[in-house]
């Protein structure tokens, strides 16, 4: 009986111009965006191994380790397509120096884009299908009781030795069956056209998988939203009228509105300064130091010597506005003069001394300063997309960005190896003796050999944090849709036909 | 026809979709308001402390001599943010609100770290904001041009979707056509019906915004922002009567109500919704930007020119003529290039932007969103006003500095140079201040295109829902 009827009503869906219309839409809207997508990949991609190779040179150019200016590129993330969420907001590439601590907040853009041209929103499939989808969900549902009712066929069915949860089964079935033909043939098309030109691992193919699956749970809640409303309305008239207005209000209305309880309060300004006096207290203590130094040495009074003697450039500051602490200790000198080299010792001394101080200082100010921004920034970005997610759009997005690996998480993946990479930098100069060697600020007995420099690679997580991140979305999805589900049974049953 | 307007505008005034539509509009109106008063006011202090420091600083250069004011310039400029911020958002947080001026450059120190050569101040225009910090969801501002764009267009659609479908559908079409009324009368009718009843909940909407925010004394409306605020309204209920008429056409070809709804709103997804952002995307693909790099070596042998063009009189401490002279020009000539480079490099960013917006003006949606901004002064248009206001002042500056000058008969005329200047002091009240200006009649010029544009959109639709109201078979 059951058979019989999904057969029934996936003919009744399969024939109609609703059908059609949608799956056509669907898929010109998912082929145009991704040849769009696809072209801005390929951009950034050229950008991103330009700045690579612009890089290496600049190494390979300076010849003292202090002048060295090393960074790293974070390379556009092939899945940006389907979600774009924070790969092209946040920056991508960044300095690594033993007084620098690269995070997050510091990295730079690749200068070639221009930026007013992100005055434009943009766009990637996932939001064609947070649109699409649920709309196709409402359009295929909001008739499927209400519609029967009023034709009076509904009757009829229910007059058979057929349950209701079974009735409203089979059209569950059915639509979701007919739904789900132009989400995968426009993913199909999607993903014939993406790998003809970016190269996709075994790893990216499970995640697609994960951002269909999640396309689908979502699109399955919509679809039950709307039965939801067909159940509970006596006409169609009505139930398309409110489905609309469901529609508006989850997809227009409501995401835009949780910027209104955001508060960039005052108290946003205090937290700045008191972690600003902290981290400058601690790069205080630093200065101290390092004048205790100075002075055992001998040479505090005669530092404009000192300076001119080694080109010696020194700067330790902290941003009051970006909390970021940087401390500089390099030389800018080809040679040096005869007369000065009674300074060298010193100067090597100086820096052996001063830079694993400098190093364990940003370390230290990193501290004050991440637990800062976690608050200012990243507290309030979490409370705004937990209040988001009381519209499914806010729950699909987190899970597919989650999969795709371009949500807060997966971008802290790439800087913790430059963290890393940085401290493995470090331990290479240890291991050279660089910060007391004559090559840290001068390079007249030939530069220094980068050879052996140990290289920077960064893989995304794999598949399986990807999902492990997903989870918790996904589950809420599902749970949505049981509760959903649950909930039209009850109404349907109790509803006099 | 005013009857049918009348009869359309008390069916709808009982409807479900009446009441939900003032619900809505209602409560996003008052939200807009809400979040304008909370924000506005630190807006403005924001700008009158930087304005402070800016004129202290202007105050201070001026206070010491003509050649301080010459060479350190005025302090930095800052956008004024338009009271009518609560219309368009308008990329506020992309957009640089500052132009700064750059600290004269030191080409040369001696042996003691003492300045031997040091150039003039320039202007140096922003890139967009990049350090954005926001790692938060994507949404953008509940503002008027969202509210209106989306909302009320798609309340239009609403409204429209079953004007004749519906009609046909009870068989009521029939019985009105009977009568001797022509058919493009009863078009009219509906049209009217249709937009009255729509504006109804919209006009009261925003009389609850203004009355919120006219009436709260942290923000002050003049009485060209109110003619602005009007302006405004009649854009939307031109875009809004573009939807009707979409609506009206639609409904009129299509048989089924709810098939007509479909449509309808699947052409409002594709219009609204997708077509700005992909043809943006599009339109940036065609242009791609220069690097900064390449800039930079574009200008890099330029400065080399200028050393070896000026080398002889640069190094000599000789106080004569020819050498002051030497020397100005080439602090003139280094800040000239400079601010021309910038320059060139902003132009060609705007001219990437305005072929991106051309390209992205099929779409109404789009057009509206610009038309507001342009009225609202926010927005691209806005921040180009910015630019020019802060170039005409600093050419308005340097003329003021090299008139004084020329009051003096005891100086040399050499700007620039400490000794080819006029050594008076100067009175810092006489010194011209910059002013962050808006100017309707420009606004309208830049502004013409689109509202042409949107309006040969209506007459398209209107004359296509004619014919095809016309000729369709009841």
């Amino acid at each position: 009986m059951l058979k019989t009827l999904i057969g029934r009503e996936l003919l009744d869906n399969l024939m109609t111009f609703r059908f059609a219309a949608v799956a056509l839409i669907t898929l010109l809207l998912v082929v145009v965006n991704t040849v769009v997508l696809t072209q801005d990949y390929e951009q950034r991609l050229e950008s991103y191994n330009d700045s690579v190779k612009r890089n290496h040179q600049d190494l390979r150019n300076s010849k003292t380790y202090s002048t060295a200016y090393l960074s790293v590129d974070r390379a556009p993330n092939p899945l940006s397509i389907f979600n774009i969420g924070l790969d092209k907001r946040l920056g991508n590439y960044i300095g690594i120096y033993h007084g620098f601590m690269p995070t997050l907040w510091d990295a730079q853009m690749h200068g070639t884009d221009n930026p007013f041209i992100a005055f434009f929103s943009s766009i990637d499939i996932v939001f064609v299908f947070e649109v699409i989808l649920s709309l196709m969900g409402l359009i295929f549902a909001y008739d499927a009781i209400a519609g029967e009712r009023e034709r009076g066929t509904l009757r009829l069915v229910l007059a058979q030795p057929i349950g209701r949860g079974q009735i409203l089964l089979a059209k569950y079935i059915s639509a979701m069956v007919c739904l789900l033909v132009p989400l995968i043939l426009s993913l199909l098309f999607a993903l014939l056209l993406l790998t003809r030109s970016i190269p996709l691992s075994t790893a990216d193919f499970l995640r697609i998988a994960g951002i269909v699956l999640t396309s689908f749970a979502y699109l399955s809640l919509f679809y039950l939203i709307g039965l939801l409303i067909s159940v509970a309305t006596p006409r169609t008239g009505t139930a398309l009228m409110l489905a609309m207005f469901v529609w508006g209000f989850l997809i227009l209305v409501y995401p835009n509105l949780i910027r209104v309880t955001v508060n960039p309060g005052g108290d946003i300004q205090a937290r700045v300064k008191t972690a600003h006096n902290q981290i400058q207290q601690i790069i205080d203590e630093y200065e101290r130091e390092r004048q205790k130094f100075l002075e055992n040495e001998g040479i505090a009074g005669e530092m404009s010597e000192f300076s001119k003697a080694l080109g010696f450039y020194h700067q330790a500051d902290v941003n009051p506005v970006t909390l970021t602490t940087y401390i500089e200790n390099m030389s800018v000198l080809s040679e040096i003069r005869p007369d000065f080299e009674k300074y060298v010792p010193v100067a090597k001394r100086y820096y052996n001394f001063v830079l694993p101080l400098a190093t364990r200082t940003v370390e230290k100010a990193w501290r004050v300063r991440k637990q800062a921004l976690d608050e200012i920034y990243v507290r309030q970005a979490r409370m705004d997309r937990i209040l988001l997610k009381l519209s499914p759009i806010g729950i699909y997005d987190d899970a597919t960005q989650a999969w795709a690996g371009t949500d807060l998480l997966g971008l802290r993946d790439f800087f913790n190896a430059a963290q890393r990479y940085r401290k493995i930098i470090i331990d290479y100069l240890y291991a050279k003796d660089a910060f007391s060697s004559r090559e840290w600020f001068v390079a007249d007995k030939g530069g220094v050999d980068w050879s052996t420099l140990p290289q920077f690679t960064f893989e995304r997580s794999d598949v399986r944090t990807n999902a492990k991140r997903a989870l918790p979305d996904m589950f809420l999805l599902l749970i949505c849709n049981l509760v959903l589900f649950m909930a039209i049974v009850l109404i349907f049953i109790k509803s006099e036909v | 026809m005013w009857h049918i307007t009348k009869r359309e505008i008390y069916d709808n005034l009982n409807s479900l979709r009446f009441a939900l539509t003032t619900v809505l509009l209602l409560a996003l109106m008052v939200t807009n308001a809400v979040k304008h008063l909370r924000e506005h006011p630190k807006r403005v202090q924001r700008y009158q402390d930087a304005v402070t420091e800016s004129s202290d600083r202007l105050t201070a250069h001026a206070d010491g001599s003509l050649y301080k004011l010459a060479q350190y310039g005025p302090g930095n400029f800052y956008k004024k943010p338009s009271p009518l911020h609560f219309c368009a958002n308008g990329g506020e947080s992309i957009l640089p609100d500052t132009i700064t001026v750059r600290e004269p450059p030191v080409f040369a120190t001696d042996a003691e770290n003492n300045v031997i050569l040091q150039g003039v101040w320039s202007l140096s225009y922003p890139d967009a904001n990049l350090q954005n910090k926001n790692v938060g969801p994507n949404v953008s501002q509940v503002d008027w041009a969202f509210i209106i764009g989306y909302i009320l267009s798609l309340i239009a659609l609403w409204f429209t979707f079953d004007a004749f479908s519906g009609e046909r559908e009870q068989g009521t079409l029939r019985l009105m056509l009977a009568n001797s009324i022509p058919r493009h009368t009863v078009l009219i009718g509906k049209f009217l019906g249709a937009l009255f009843s729509i504006s109804i909940p919209f006009a009261l909407a925003v009389l609850v915004n203004l009355l919120l925010i006219s009436t709260a004394n942290t923000v002050h409306l003049t009485a060209e922002a109110w003619g602005r605020l009007g302006i405004i309204f009649c854009l939307a209920l031109l875009y809004t009567s573009l939807f009707v008429a979409l609506g009206l056409l639609v409904s009129a070809r299509v048989q089924q109500s709810a098939v007509s709804l479909m449509i309808l709103l699947l052409t409002w997804v594709t219009f609204v919704v997708f077509m700005p952002s992909t043809l943006a995307s599009i339109a940036s693909s065609f242009s791609p930007a220069t690097s900064f790099d390449e800039f930079w070596k574009q200008r890099n042998p330029v400065k080399e020119d200028l050393w070896d063009k000026y080398d002889e009189w640069l190094w000599s401490s000789k106080l004569d003529d020819k050498t002051l002279r030497g020397k100005s020009e080439f602090y003139t000539e280094n800040a000239e290039r400079d601010e021309r480079w910038h320059e060139e490099r902003s132009k060609y960013r705007s001219s990437q932007v305005y072929r991106a917006r051309a390209i992205t003006g099929i779409s109404p949606a789009t057009l509206l969103q610009h038309l507001i901004e342009g009225f609202a002064g926010t927005g691209f248009e806005r921040h180009l006003q910015f630019v020019e206001n802060t170039q005409r002042y600093a050419r308005q500056l340097r003329e003021f500095v090299a008139d004084t000058d020329r009051a003096d008969p005891e100086s040399l005329h050499i700007l620039g140079v400490r000794e080819g200047t006029s050594k008076k002091p100067i009175s810092p009240e006489s010194v011209p201040r910059f002013e962050d200006t808006l100017n309707l009649s420009r606004d309208f010029n830049t502004a013409a295109m689109e509202l042409l544009l949107l309006t040969l959109f209506v007459l398209v639709l209107l004359s296509g829902a004619y014919l095809a109201f016309v000729r369709v078979e009841v």
